[in-house]
């Protein structure tokens, strides 16, 4: 044999420390053990089963140890290799069968316990995650309801700021004043209204609107030039005041600081603290809110419509225009996915409510609209 | 494939000779210098994921360096970052490595590197981390300590107890249990050791004679806080 692969390592008082390479073969009489390191005299080591004891050892205790008495002292053989152990398995004679079995018992012990403890620690840090993520909604409420009005507008404000220092602001005209005027009159409806609320316009072909917590709104040129009435951008309006009211970026931010900072524990990321800190300004904008806040300032946005006497099916008709045309990138819908039951809960909520008869804008759309620079809207 | 290493103490480096077509991996900035025949390639050792989960999950580097010798035999010289001792083991496909996350320089192509996650009390007291790297194949295997290695040889089921944290690498035949270092929890903590591993042979357990964790306890006291 020239060249051999060793399969075990066999430890000895004549041997290295590290254990002498070899090579194990299972025979029906015992075990045959050839060593690497001296070819010269390599006769093989003929070892009988009788003179074996076996037992599981090495460092996750998965492999197979086996010791007897040689003419030099006590020997220790470490197999790992599956094929050897398996082979020594079958042949194995009913002396040795119970200790093989109790062996591999133990391996299965070890990894069980093994499986068992990480399942534990895993499961712990899952429930706190899923729990603060899903169980958290009353631990958010109480949170959020501690936060003053006025850290929530300081917080809203420099986000808002930051932002418009790189817009387009339309300080004057038509559609400011008539945005002043929307906004003036469903205002005047809000009972206790801690918020100063800021409407801007910013000069964009990108039919969208956000709201910023402590009252800051933006409104897109965009969208204006995509109503057809100004019933409809009121709509709009109404839905995004409604979710500053309800207080739903304060809701999001407390609920993601929450798993920011559970991850921070598990992780020990002290640094993710600081620039967490920092990104939230960033996220601010791309604050996607829950169905359930959308839901809740839809129909708040209803009422609050219909007590300011603005036609509240402006802002369903709007929701289902912009719905059924693909045409265009439709950047309010892709945070405000709209569906069919989205808006038949809309129309049901509104049959709802007691009729009232609306009070028209002062304002003429149409004129809004020119003044935007945009064509009047001709109807599909 | 030869190696030799140079100025051995606290700043040695590693000479490697390369054959033609032969090639060796290195720790990632490993390379201090090198023949003109031979070629730096950046890879990702286990793919991108395997790279990935070695960076993230036990702090090494995500990219290996592998010096090939594609024009023609040369040499490399190697480098660790940190002062320390360099050891050169053979592996033969039989004995494998436990290594601790930094404990990595260099092996030659045969070697097969893989992340293995330890247990958790291992884990969380043992000093190394959750994931180690399980080093096995064939060939060379260079490793590097922060102070000097010693090597400690333990026969089947002779003991030994190390501080956690001055583990370097340990072969796979050996066992460990993590244990305080004192019989009483706080007497464990306040004669500076806390926790120690109790290793048990046979096989061959390598420390460092210094604890990196310590020396940057130490060495912070001397940087100037700014801002």
């Amino acid at each position: 044999m020239t060249t051999m692969s060793p399969n075990a390592l066999c430890f000895g008082d004549e041997f290295p420390a590290a254990g002498a390479p070899c090579l194990v073969q299972v025979e029906e009489h015992g075990l045959t053990i050839t060593f690497a390191s001296d070819p010269a005299d390599g006769q093989p080591e003929s070892v009988p089963y009788s003179s074996l004891a076996v037992s599981a050892g090495g460092l996750d205790h998965d492999q197979l140890v086996v010791k007897w008495a040689g003419e030099k002292g006590e020997r220790t053989l470490y197999l790992k290799n599956p094929d050897v152990i398996r082979a020594f398995r079958e042949t194995v004679p009913s002396h040795l069968s119970l200790p093989f079995a109790q062996a591999a018992e133990q391996v299965r012990q070890v990894r069980h316990r093994r499986r068992l403890v990480w399942s534990l620690a895993g499961g712990m840090i899952l429930s706190t995650v899923l729990g603060l993520w899903f169980g958290s909604d009353i631990l958010v409420e109480i949170a959020v309801s501690r936060i003053p009005v006025e850290w929530e507008q300081k917080l809203g404000e420099s986000a808002y700021r930051d932002f418009l220092s790189h817009q387009e602001v339309m300080k004057e005209g038509p559609a400011v004043a008539a945005l002043g005027e929307m906004t003036q009159r469903m205002t005047a409806q809000i009972l206790d209204n801690p918020y100063k609320f800021e409407v801007t316009v910013v000069k964009s072909d990108v039919v969208n609107a956000f709201a910023l917590p402590g009252g800051y709104v933006v409104v897109f040129t965009g969208l204006m030039k995509k109503a057809e009435s100004g019933e409809e951008v009121a709509g709009v309006l109404s839905h995004e005041l409604n979710h500053v009211l309800q207080r739903h970026g304060l809701e999001r931010i407390v609920k993601s600081l929450g798993i920011m900072t559970v991850a921070a524990i598990v992780f020990g990321n002290q640094q993710g603290l600081v620039g967490m800190m920092k990104q939230l300004g960033v996220e601010l904008f791309t604050l996607k809110f829950g169905r359930e806040q959308e839901t809740e300032a839809d129909l708040k946005g209803l009422q609050l419509l219909q007590r300011a006497k603005i036609d509240p099916a402006g802002m369903i008709t709007f929701f289902e225009r912009l719905s059924e045309k693909d045409e265009g990138r439709m950047e309010w819908l892709s945070t405000h996915p709209m569906n069919a039951a989205r808006a038949d809960r809309l129309k049901a909520e509104l049959a709802a409510l007691p009729k009232k008869s609306p009070e028209p804008f002062t304002f003429d759309w149409k004129q809004v609209q020119v003044s935007l620079g945009s064509q009047p809207v001709v109807a599909p | 494939m030869k190696s030799e290493i140079l100025y051995p103490g606290a700043f040695p480096m590693v000479r490697v000779e390369l054959e033609a077509g032969e090639n060796i991996k290195a720790e990632s900035g490993a390379m201090v210098a090198c023949s003109p025949t031979i070629d730096i390639e950046s890879k990702m050792e286990g793919g991108f994921l395997g790279a990935l989960s070695r960076k993230f999950l036990t702090g090494e580097k995500f990219f290996f360096q592998t010096l090939r010798a594609t024009r023609g035999p040369g040499e490399a010289l190697l480098a660790p970052t940190v002062p320390g001792e360099i050891v050169i083991l053979e592996l033969d496909g039989v004995n494998d490595y436990m290594v601790q996350k930094d404990g990595f320089l260099a092996g030659a192509e045969g070697i097969v590197i893989e992340n293995k996650m330890q247990g958790l009390s291992r884990g969380l007291l043992g000093g190394e981390g959750f994931f180690i790297l399980n080093i096995s194949g064939k060939g060379m295997l260079v490793l590097n300590s922060f102070g000097a290695i010693h090597k400690i040889e333990l026969k089947p089921n002779q003991e030994y107890i190390v501080d956690n944290s001055h583990l370097v690498a340990w072969s796979s035949t050996t066992s460990y249990n993590i244990e305080k270092a004192t019989s009483g929890w706080v007497a464990s903590f306040t004669s500076g050791e806390g926790f120690v591993c109790r290793f048990r042979g046979p096989g061959l357990v390598f420390i460092q004679s210094r604890n990196p964790g310590s020396f940057g306890a130490w060495i912070r006291q001397f940087i100037p806080v700014s801002e």
